[in-house]
């Protein structure tokens, strides 16, 4: 959010069909999109369309080149329609490596069979909001189907509120309004298109995985780690955490965002958080507590009161792991942002900590499509004795 | 943008930000690879340009000084100690300074170095050296 990038281009649904494409050509499919044949996925060809795509539909997964995206391709989110004539064993030996273990929180999989999908979800760790539910089995139905679900997300509102930014209105609003029903819209930009969406998470996962192995440490694996996030929004960053050795919680001001959440990942907590913004958990009581773009979308003094909230329910030796925007434009009615430089921010962690932290990593991120540096994550261990033995 | 095109910065605020930014990411790597200072990257550290600032001061108050002294006359009639002249005490030292600091300091501390062993092996160096500014400069930069 904030200032929003000037090339970044919003491409239209492209439709890979493979060997069904005779039968999908009669199918109603929203205006502008691109339909593409097994013929049409040579090299050049599959490059120039997914230039063009801010959606890569495949409706036959047995005949499309998933190896051959490369790149910046690979951040055209994906929705993947399972072929109904496979089982969950054959679509693991088939799809597992080649095409399941690369699917990310952006990337949806289509499947009329909610028994299949479970078993899939369990596996590969996806979130209930990576599913399009389809009803037909048949590629024709199926890209009719999910054509009006990017019509409809292509048509979701994109400002809330009355004109004028409120933090805990504004993202009340969205959450109610896009959570539920298109959970990938209701967090990160609505604004841009959905590749730049996936292409920040690609950076920010890339960036966030080795803090959070930081934060786990040597500690081993049997030793339960607890771990808070702040602004968790519809989960995203649960899936990051092996529910099996961690236990995850997420806080959030949406009650929508946190239903969206609890849908998603069903075995992790998510709370909604009061307009007093304090925690509901006891002090110490986790190893890392960590944000993701969550500061600079509040004013100094909700900085303040999650900052020393985050820093309450730390450990004593445990983690706080910011990732934010530290460079920002000047405001703007549609803006959701604080400018906050890393400086300012540093100074108010510091204020709202008492000094009690140590640096123990910085990073400036640049996102695909931006021209300048403007994320960063910062990464603070808490100092003191713990309250309890 | 297109590859012809130079970055335009349109928002000083979003500038200093970023600047900020990289700055504080840079000090903190510096600081966890234990570089307190001492150039072993491309850039010299801040001890460094300490030192090559005062050598400067050091150089500039030295020739200043031998100029105004009864013996600046016949001082001058030597190129070596007129180029110094120009070099630290004219106007267009100044201007030359800030161009390219770090070469100038440099250059300077060189100077400073050449100038100190002629004055000290000269038949002067006794007299010279009776004065504790004379030794100090020797000390510290000899």
């Amino acid at each position: 959010m904030g200032a929003a990038p000037s090339n970044v281009a919003v491409g239209h649904p492209v439709f890979y069909a493979g060997r069904f494409v005779h039968r999908v050509s009669d199918a109603v499919l929203p205006e502008g999109c691109e339909l593409l044949g097994d013929w049409d996925v040579l090299p050049a060809q599959l490059a120039a369309a997914m230039e063009r795509a801010d959606t890569l539909v495949v409706l036959d997964p047995l005949s499309f080149p998933f190896e051959a995206l490369t790149g910046t391709q690979q951040d055209v989110p994906l929705i993947v329609v399972l072929p109904s004539e496979l089982d969950v064993d054959s679509l693991i030996a088939v799809f597992g490596k080649p095409v399941f273990a690369h699917l990310g929180f952006f990337d949806r999989v289509a499947t009329p069979d909610s028994s299949v999908w479970e078993m899939l979800c369990r596996r590969y760790g996806w979130a209930e909001g990576q599913r399009v539910e389809i009803e037909g089995s048949r590629p024709e139905e199926a890209a009719q189907e999910i054509g009006i679900v990017l019509e409809a997300e292509a048509e979701a509102p994109k400002f809330f509120g009355d004109g004028s930014y409120e933090a805990t209105r504004y993202w009340s609003e969205r959450g109610a309004a896009l959570a539920g029903p298109m959970p990938h819209r209701a967090i990160c930009s609505v604004l841009l298109g959905s590749c730049f969406n996936k292409a920040m998470h690609r950076v920010q996962r890339t960036a966030l995985e080795p803090q959070f192995a930081a934060a786990r440490g040597a500690r081993a694996e049997d030793i339960p780690f607890d771990i808070l996030e702040v602004g968790t929004g519809i989960g995203r960053w649960a899936a990051s955490f092996d529910p099996a050795r961690t236990r995850f919680c997420g806080v959030d001001i949406s009650e929508g965002m946190i239903a969206a959440a609890r849908a998603n990942f069903p075995e992790r907590s998510f709370e909604h958080l009061g307009p007093d913004l304090g925690f509901p958990y006891e002090d110490e009581s986790f190893d890392l507590v960590f944000s993701v773009t969550v500061m600079h979308h509040n004013p100094t003094p909700a900085k303040r009161t999650l900052l020393s909230e985050m820093w309450r329910v730390a450990k004593p030796g445990g983690r706080l792991l910011f990732l934010e925007d530290f460079v920002t434009g000047g405001w703007s009615e549609k803006s959701t942002v604080y400018p906050m430089s890393v400086l300012e921010f540093v100074e108010l962690l510091l204020e709202a900590t008492a000094g009690r932290v140590v640096l123990e990593h910085v990073e400036s991120l640049r996102y695909p499509h931006d021209d300048w540096v403007r994320g960063g994550i910062i990464a603070v261990s808490k100092l003191g004795v713990p309250k309890k033995w | 943008m297109s590859e012809n095109d130079f970055y335009t910065p349109t928002d000083l605020d979003m500038l200093r930000m970023e600047n900020e930014l990289l700055a504080f990411e840079v000090r903190f790597l510096r600081a966890r690879l234990g570089w307190p200072g001492r150039g072993s990257g491309s850039s010299p550290s801040l001890n460094r340009l300490a030192q090559l600032e005062e050598a400067e001061s050091d150089l500039v108050l030295l020739v200043r000084r031998m100029s105004s002294s009864p013996l600046g006359p016949f001082l001058r009639l030597r190129g070596g100690f007129r180029t110094l002249e120009e070099r630290y005490l004219s106007p267009e030292a100044q201007e030359a300074s800030s161009r390219d600091r770090l070469a100038y300091l440099e250059l300077a501390e060189q100077d400073l170095v050449l100038l100190l062993q002629r004055m000290g092996r000269g038949p002067l160096g006794r007299v010279f050296r009776l004065k504790r500014e004379f030794r100090t400069l020797e000390e510290r930069y000899l």
